[in-house]
């Protein structure tokens, strides 16, 4: 739509969940896109905070974040928001078949594509390590022949360390009729348990396993929902959890079409190819946004914008010369760290946060953006996900949880239902 | 005289920018329908920069069907599916094409022989029904499970001869194209009356050629650039008038307005393709400055839309369902439910028949499901191949224009 009330401008998380939030607020909704979004490799967890800023682990992430500092994008947010968010990204993923399992009280394990573990607080149902999976005995890694991505003995030596060694591991290789082409993807085997016959053969090849039995597998349990993992898991006798994967990622593709299917029926107009690269701006106020169509630029007027656009990892923030970061649609002020010493940080898994990673957008606790005086510079401007000033995504393992909670927060703010 | 475009724009160039991300392998339809293809990735920033020698060919290659989702999938610009067909124009510089690809390369030399025939349509159409059922389009490389798009008696050019149009200073110069001209010329009537009702004259220029888009798909890369170079020079005439050209089909638009561009890197094709339209895309742009005449009947029927993928990668949304908005009592669904999987003339090949009806399987389901009264989509084969898979009309949106205004 050239006019709506809100113009979204990126596809990922953040962008996905601002345009549910207005639409579901009646809101007339155009959503830009260059790329189809990171969902296809997002590892679906929904991390709210893993880690403090001293890099020690949370336990209680709505704790932890009573502990950050007041410049940290979820003290802007707030508890409120980031709870009506979540519950609101719950409800979404449950009208689509994805149950997420979690709190926001108690991070939980899950298992990595390499066996190892990894804690988050909101998992999908089939990566959920219940109190009973944890009882088994016997500890299975399941390789699928021909399968790229995911390597059995790799697995069981990573899970021994992370089950303990009184339990006993072994590798069952299972066939999934798919040889003889390309090499076999995740996705490839979650297209092939859709169907009857896929799901029939791998019952087939594992129905025998005791009860006594956790297998441990890629996310193959269908590309779209939980259903697949449910009905198989009530033939079985063993207990099945999946880990997370390698992009193409199942977990995130599952969530990226919960979120296409539930947009097209809320009306959002989904513009694919088009890439935000300019703003007609009156004083504090956005007019338009200037998007290249494939041969021409074409221009989208809203009251609202928010502005999703992955900062320095999608091209939200772009650097072409060092020290100069730049937002390139609105120009907006960009907060960073100063000092080549300070930009990053030599142990790369270490400690302390990367300073390039901090890099974002400062904004009031409304999320509209300010400059260095606090002021805003555009009232109408919102800024989500991380293209927020001040986290490191991976450091702390906040990422998914930054996205909803800002984006429900900006498609929120004045519209009678404050966040 | 014809300048390249500077080199970071060049499609070769755009693979360096892969991250290897696989965003486009998770979103490729025909890597979900057949194990046999490797996937874009591989096949065109990987392979496709590695193997520009005339006696390689990446094995499959010939699968890739050009819907572009690839392209659109990519966060980072690389031309993906371009690069597929620029690697199997080299592979046919030197290779030989099966026979039927002349024929379904070149639909406008064809059309013109038939339809320039006293009764030629009505016999090559009685030809085409007799000659599937004798078998002979399977045996000449041809899907014969499809029905080939019949010719019309009356070619759309010669119709607008006798359309008596109203003068005016607002004129749009209308790109045809072969499957408006010589097999369904009543969308273009539809597109004239449409047009003159908001105001404009439409004026069309017999110099335009066929896109090219079936050579180019085909890979017959050098073959087409004769269209190319005509069709730009057109579109560049009537860009210095001042006047758009507006196509109502989304595969010779995108041809004309960035796939040229793509494949032969020219500044001046670029130029060109500034100045080409979708008509729905027009319209909407009239409609956002307040200048489209809403006065509809009303019309209770419900449509469900299918966006073509040409007209995805084009980025400029869904401007038929946006317009349609405005007649009242029309409900209009999208689809999204992916490619329709013909692809031009790639499912018309007998050898990607079941591939093609794989793609499309989504679509179909979803369309046979939501049980719309009838189907609207911009694109010819789109149409076809929805017809053929659900049995269910399929309608360009400007007939639903065209039929709903409210006429003097
Ligand atoms: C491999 C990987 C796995 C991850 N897994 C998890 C996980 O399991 N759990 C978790 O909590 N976090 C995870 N994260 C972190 C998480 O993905 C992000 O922090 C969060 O989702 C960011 O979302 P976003 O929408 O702000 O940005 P992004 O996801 O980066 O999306 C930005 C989008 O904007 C588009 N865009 C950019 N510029 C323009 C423009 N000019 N015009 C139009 N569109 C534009 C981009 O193409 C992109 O689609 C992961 C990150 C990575 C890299
Ligand atoms: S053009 Fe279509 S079929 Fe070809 S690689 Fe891209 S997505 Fe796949
Ligand atoms: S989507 Fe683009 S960057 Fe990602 S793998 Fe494909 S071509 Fe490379």
């Amino acid at each position: 739509m050239i006019r709506s009330d809100v113009l979204v401008i990126g596809a990922g998380l953040a962008g996905l969940m601002a345009a549910y939030t207005s639409a579901k607020q009646g809101k007339k909704v155009t959503l830009l896109t260059w790329g189809e979004g990171t969902l296809t490799v997002n590892s679906g967890t929904i991390d709210i905070l893993g880690f403090d800023e001293n890099h020690k682990r949370v336990n209680n992430p709505l704790q932890g974040i009573d502990n950050l500092p007041a410049d940290h994008p979820y003290k802007k947010i707030g508890r409120q928001a980031l709870q009506e968010g979540l519950a609101s990204f719950l409800e979404l993923t449950k009208q689509h078949e994805l149950t997420y399992i979690g709190s926001m009280e108690a991070n939980q394990p899950v298992v990595t594509a390499i066996g190892t573990k990894k804690r988050t607080a909101y998992a999908p149902l089939p990566m959920v390590l219940s109190e009973q999976a944890l009882t088994k005995k016997k500890i299975r890694a399941v390789a699928i022949k021909g399968l790229k991505d995911f390597y059995g003995d790799v697995m069981i030596e990573n899970l021994k360390k992370s089950f303990g060694p009184d339990k006993d591991y072994g590798v069952i290789p299972i066939d999934t009729g798919l040889m003889g082409g390309r090499d076999i993807t995740i996705q490839d085997v979650a297209r092939y348990l859709d169907t009857p016959q896929g799901n029939a053969d791998f019952l087939s090849q594992l129905e025998d396993l005791d009860q006594d039995t956790l297998l441990v597998l890629p996310p193959i349990f269908g590309s779209h929902g939980h259903t697949v993992y449910q009905t198989i898991s009530q033939e079985m006798k063993a207990t099945m959890v999946e880990t997370t994967c390698l992009p193409p990622s199942v977990p995130g593709i599952r969530l990226r079409y919960a979120f296409r299917d539930e947009l097209r029926q809320l009306g959002v107009d989904i513009v694919e190819s088009s890439k935000a690269v300019a703003s007609e701006i009156e004083g504090t106020k956005a007019v338009s946004v200037i998007a290249n169509s494939a041969s021409n630029q074409r221009r989208y007027y809203a009251d609202r914008f928010i502005l999703a656009t992955g900062g320095f990892y999608s091209g939200g923030i772009e650097m072409r010369d060092f020290e100069k970061p730049i937002e390139p649609i609105f120009h907006l002020p960009i907060s960073f760290v100063k000092g080549e010493d300070q930009w990053t940080n030599e142990e790369l898994f270490g400690s302390k946060a990367q300073g390039y990673a901090k890099t974002g957008i400062e904004t009031n606790d409304l999320l509209q953006p300010v400059n260095k005086e606090g002021q805003v510079v555009l009232d109408n401007v919102y800024i989500v996900g991380r293209n927020l000033a001040g986290f490191d995504f991976c450091f702390e393992h906040s990422g998914n949880g930054i996205a909803i909670a800002s984006a429900y927060k900006a498609a929120s703010v004045g519209m009678g239902k404050e966040a | 005289m014809s300048e390249r475009l500077p080199e970071d724009e060049l499609t070769y160039y755009t693979g360096d920018a892969c991250i290897s991300c696989t965003s486009c392998m998770s979103n490729c339809p025909v890597m979900e329908a057949t194990q046999d293809y490797d996937g874009p990735k591989l096949v065109a920033p990987a392979h496709g920069r590695m193997h520009f020698s005339e006696e390689d060919i990446e094995r499959s290659l010939e699968l890739c069907s050009n819907c572009k989702t690839c392209d659109r999938s990519c966060p980072n610009g690389v031309s993906v599916s371009t690069l597929n067909l620029l690697q199997k124009g080299v592979y046919y510089r030197t290779h030989k094409h099966p026979m039927r690809d002349l024929m379904i390369s070149r639909p406008e030399p064809l059309a013109k022989l038939i339809t320039g025939l006293p009764m030629g349509a009505s016999l090559a159409n009685m030809g085409i029904k007799v000659a599937n059922s004798l078998g002979m389009l399977s045996m000449m490389g041809l899907a014969g499970k499809r029905t080939m798009p019949a010719y019309t008696n009356k070619t759309f050019l010669s119709r607008m001869k006798s359309i008596k149009q109203p003068k005016s200073d607002k004129k749009i110069v209308f790109y045809v194209g072969c499957s408006i001209n010589y097999n369904t010329p009543e969308i273009g009537e539809a597109f004239v009356k449409v047009m003159n009702h908001n105001g404009y004259e439409v004026l069309v220029d017999p110099a335009f050629v066929c896109c090219g888009s079936p050579l180019i798909v085909t890979g017959y890369l050098d073959a087409a650039r004769k269209n190319v170079d005509t069709n730009v020079d057109r579109l560049l005439y009537w860009k210095q008038e001042g006047i758009p050209v507006v196509s109502c089909c989304t595969s010779c638009s995108y041809a004309l307005r960035k796939e040229y561009e793509e494949l032969y890197g020219e500044k001046q094709m670029k130029e060109a393709g500034s100045n080409v339209y979708d008509a729905f895309e027009f319209l909407e742009m009239l409609d956002a400055k307040g200048q489209l005449k809403t006065d509809f009947k009303e019309e209770s029927i419900r449509f469900m839309y299918h966006q073509p993928c040409h007209l995805k990668s084009a980025g400029i949304g869904t401007p038929a369902a946006q317009v349609l908005k405005h007649v009242p009592g029309v409900a209009v669904e999208l689809a999204d439910a992916g490619c329709c999987g013909i692809c031009g003339n790639y499912g018309y090949r007998k050898e990607r028949y079941d591939v093609s009806m794989k793609v499309g399987e989504q679509l179909f389901k979803r369309i046979l499901l939501s049980q719309p009264d009838s189907v609207i989509c911009d694109c010819p084969t789109c149409r076809q191949q929805i017809e053929h898979g659900t049995h269910k009309e399929a309608i360009h949106p400007i007939m639903v224009l065209a039929r709903n205004y409210k006429y003097e």
